[in-house]
């Protein structure tokens, strides 16, 4: 069974269409990049399967559920999401912003439980966040800001985690901590994975297939090493770009016309 | 700590007063009424005590507990620091039935028991209207509802300006007076119009502190926490607002309660709901007693309006709150 299965999906916006009749399905314990100009439809793609955006048309089965049908506490107990711009509210700790991802566990008027608690710890202990754990969270630097984040969508206990560009304003070497940590999550937990990313070179190297979206609708889509040496990869950019293989990794290179 | 100027206010509203009465004989009338003792107080005391001072008190309590609860509610729900209780349109809605009320406009309520009806049934036409045009709160944002709030607020404040000019000046006086807010008219009968909302919708706002803790990483991320976002939203507003309009009709318009409160005791425990609205409870009716005790004392016999005595009190606090944050920050 797929761990998200994506069929005929349509979203709309007014009288844009922003995801127009996608169908997609990732493998438990995969992880599936998608990459595509600003404007394809990524974000309300992965919106839509952490269900903050209406389904128009189609349907989004999580681990063979229908989103649909799910109420927002239910939901959450199998899809997690790493917003493309997270909004970290001033003042709270990093344990008590972490412990946000445990709502969907001990409802909306009881205070997390000892259980709670518990994996809360355990996951600020993973991604490293001891030190950081009575500081606020507007102290915070943009690294240590996006680990915080990672780690409440980890609190979430969720076996499926949707990321929209979760490296966006990092250095480079905060990117790769930041996916390795995922990776290692995806390894150890069996954590599926849908992210969007526009490096294509990390996209390339961190995901097991990579989805071209364009115009609303999937372009390519395949395993990474073909989709990124795909012409039409290219053109839908409009320029031209090289494949490097360095050291047997793939680097995506824009080259000046 | 609140614990103690909660009593220390509930002091000052039994014994504080134009007649003085010894602090003893009123603890021991107090005991008395619960069965212990005898109470050397004489029937003109008694009444004083028992009759005016301690509705007022009551009421007091009850009004700066549930505008300043409201206001931490609402300042949680719209994410916006300056939200207070009347955001929705409860003042103007509540003014303009109390307009309505004191006028005697189309002659069929003389009674000015009527007042606090006319004028609860105006801020809960109020807030009705601004659930209606601002989405019935289904849209994905609430600042649709805020908006919607100022455009109801503006119409029916400007209805109410047009009723009053139409008014003599004697009835134009005594909506002015309501307009101010006051204790003054405080009864066991006022206590217990208000009572039940109040309590009700107290208990409720308190017990959201935790999903608004989860609504302050925005509507969108809540809902993907597993928040019902719609849900909490409708109750807390629908919670804050029918308690505010059962205090606006009883006592009128009493400003600065519902802002500075939750933000003084934000500066004390922190930003966490679970934490500022149950001591905000305690502090906003605390600091409505002390308010209404300095309005009834400062120029005795006769009293000052207590939306005065707040603003006055107030605003100053509210700087030095604010600059106290500056330099936190």
């Amino acid at each position: 069974m797929s761990a998200i299965d994506i069929k005929n999906l349509t979203v709309k916006a007014g009288a844009k269409t922003l995801v127009n009749d996608v169908t997609l399905s990732v493998e438990a314990g995969t992880w599936l990049t998608i990459i595509g100009p600003n404007g394809a439809g990524k974000t309300s793609l992965v919106e839509t399967v952490a269900g903050i955006r209406k389904i128009d048309a189609g349907s989004i089965a999580i681990s063979g559920e229908d989103i649909r049908g799910l109420s927002e506490r239910e939901r959450a107990r199998l899809v997690a999401l790493v917003p493309q711009n997270p909004l970290v509210p001033g003042g709270m700790s990093v344990r008590d912003y972490v412990a946000l991802g445990r709502t969907a566990y001990h409802g909306m008027l009881r205070a997390p439980s000892a259980g709670d608690r518990a994996i809360v710890d355990s996951v600020i202990e993973r991604l490293s966040l001891q030190e950081f754990a009575k500081r606020n969270v507007a102290t915070l630097s943009g690294g240590e800001r996006q680990r915080m984040v990672l780690a409440r969508t980890l609190a979430q206990s969720t076996m499926v985690v949707v990321l929209d560009e979760p490296i966006t304003g990092l250095d480079l070497r905060h990117q790769m901590d930041l996916l390795e940590l995922l990776k290692k999550e995806v390894a150890d937990c069996g954590l599926t994975v849908l992210a969007t990313l526009h490096d294509l070179t990390l996209a390339g190297q961190f995901a097991d297939r990579l989805v071209l979206l364009d115009h609303a609708q999937v372009v390519l889509d395949g395993p990474a090493r073909d989709v990124i040496r795909n012409a039409e990869l290219a053109s839908r950019y409009g320029m031209q770009l090289r494949v490097v293989d360095v050291d047997g990794a793939d680097v995506v290179v824009p080259v000046r016309s | 700590m609140t614990l103690i100027c909660l009593l220390l206010a509930v002091f000052c509203g039994l014994v504080v007063g134009p007649t003085s009465i010894g602090t003893s004989r009123i603890i021991g009338s107090l005991f008395a009424h619960l069965g212990i003792g005898h109470s050397t107080l004489d029937t003109m005391q008694t009444t004083i005590v028992w009759q005016l001072r301690a509705p007022r008190l009551v009421l007091g309590l009850l009004s700066g507990a549930m505008l300043a609860v409201a206001g931490g509610t609402y300042q949680g729900v719209f994410r916006n620091p300056l939200a207070d209780p009347y955001l929705l349109g409860v003042a103007a809605g509540a003014g303009l039935g109390a307009t309505f009320a004191i006028m005697d406009v189309g002659h069929a309520v003389s009674t000015p028991t009527w007042t606090p009806l006319i004028a609860f049934a105006g801020a809960m036409l109020a807030v009705g209207c601004t659930w209606l045009i601002g989405g019935r709160g289904m849209s994905s944002n609430a600042s649709t509802l805020v908006l919607a709030g100022v455009a109801v607020a503006a119409l029916l404040t400007s209805a109410q300006t047009f009723l009053q000019q139409q008014a003599s000046a004697n009835s134009i006086a005594r909506v002015y007076i309501w307009l101010l807010g006051s204790l003054a008219s405080a009864s066991w009968s006022s206590v217990n119009l208000a009572l039940p909302y109040v309590l009700v919708c107290i208990t409720i706002c308190v017990l959201c502190g935790q999903a608004l803790d989860v609504m302050s990483v925005g509507e969108d991320e809540a809902r993907s926490l597993g928040l019902p976002v719609r849900r909490v939203r409708t109750l807390v507003i629908i919670a804050s607002s029918l308690g505010t309009a059962a205090i606006v009709s009883v006592v009128g318009l009493i400003g600065f309660v519902g802002i500075i409160v939750p933000h003084i005791v934000r500066l004390v425990v922190g930003t966490s709901y679970r934490r500022i609205l149950p001591i905000s409870v305690v502090v906003g009716a605390a600091f409505l007693v002390f308010a209404d005790t300095i309005a009834r004392t400062a120029v005795s016999p006769s009293e000052l309006p207590l939306g005065v005595i707040t603003a006055l009190v107030g605003a100053p606090v509210f700087v030095l709150v604010l600059s106290i944050r500056r330099t936190q920050q």
